[in-house]
């Protein structure tokens, strides 16, 4: 895990620095220029960040669903703390990726909200996992808890690929990647992305997937120490 | 206000980060919270 948190920190700081940092050109000349998106200008930037954290979302979510399974399989306690704490960050970066989008959205399609179908999916995701947390603490026996949200969460897991890939290209959406959007050529902007942002961006996914590594770690193991503390109470 | 970022985007992006960097910490202060509570009832014994 010490490699994982070195990485995650490294990678993490680089993402920001030259995300932020290197300048864009209308003709940019080797790897330490970007090229301008016409439509996004700097507002490009935010694929770096915005993306990678709603990538990271279903990866979390499809961490939950897996160690649900686990659960339903062993019935051992120790999955359903991973289970719980992979979904609580899920929910955090679900929550951070709508945020950061609505706050893009204003600047580049006119309102913090348009219903577009990735906003409306990543919206009923937010409500699929805030139930599962009102689930969760509405249930006193711990293992009826365990084993209900387990099966809740396998159901949730199954509907996030759903929601965040296939829902938003199967359907026309202001979103790149839309149904109309045949070739990246959307109806908002033409966006493609240079190798170096590509590179990047990429760099990006892998840095924000170590950093949900390195939480889901320290997250679970407060869960871990709570669970014995519970257990060892007298 | 709407007129600055759009004509200085780059804080726009600034925001962005400045939003994910709020989560992150948001989620460790509660994290903090849970370890502060388990070493209280630690202590109490």
């Amino acid at each position: 895990m010490k490699i994982v948190r070195a990485a995650a920190i490294t990678l993490v700081t680089l993402v920001l620095v030259a995300g932020i940092a290197i300048p864009m050109t209308a003709s940019p000349k080797g790897w330490l220029e970007f090229p301008t998106i016409r439509g996004l200008e700097q507002n490009a930037r935010n694929i770096f960040f915005h993306v990678p954290i709603a990538w990271t979302t279903l990866v979390a979510f499809l961490v939950s669903m897996f160690y649900a399974v686990r659960y339903l399989q062993t019935k051992r306690a120790e999955y359903d703390i991973r289970s719980v704490a992979s979904a609580s960050l899920g929910f955090m970066f679900c929550f951070l990726a709508t945020v950061t989008g609505a706050l893009w959205a204003r600047f580049n399609w006119g309102s913090f909200w348009n219903w577009d179908p990735r906003e409306t999916s990543i919206f009923i995701l937010l409500l699929i996992y805030g139930a599962y947390f009102t689930l969760r603490s509405a249930l006193e026996s711990e293992e009826t808890r365990a084993r209900l949200s387990a099966v809740y969460a396998v159901v949730a897991g199954l509907t996030a690929p759903f929601f965040l890939f296939l829902m938003p290209r199967l359907m026309g959406g202001l979103h790149p990647g839309s149904k109309d959007d045949a070739g990246g050529n959307g109806p908002v902007l033409d966006f493609k992305m240079s190798p170096n942002m590509l590179t990047l961006f990429f760099i990006g996914l892998i840095a924000f997937n170590l950093l949900f590594v390195w939480m889901l770690d320290i997250r679970v193991r407060v869960g871990m120490l709570e669970d014995y503390r519970t257990r060892h109470k007298d | 206000m709407i007129d600055f970022f759009r004509a200085n985007q780059l804080y726009i992006v600034l925001a962005i980060v400045l939003l994910i960097w709020a989560g992150i910490v948001a989620y460790l202060i509660a994290l903090d919270r849970k370890v502060r509570k388990l070493e209280q009832s630690l202590r109490k014994d």
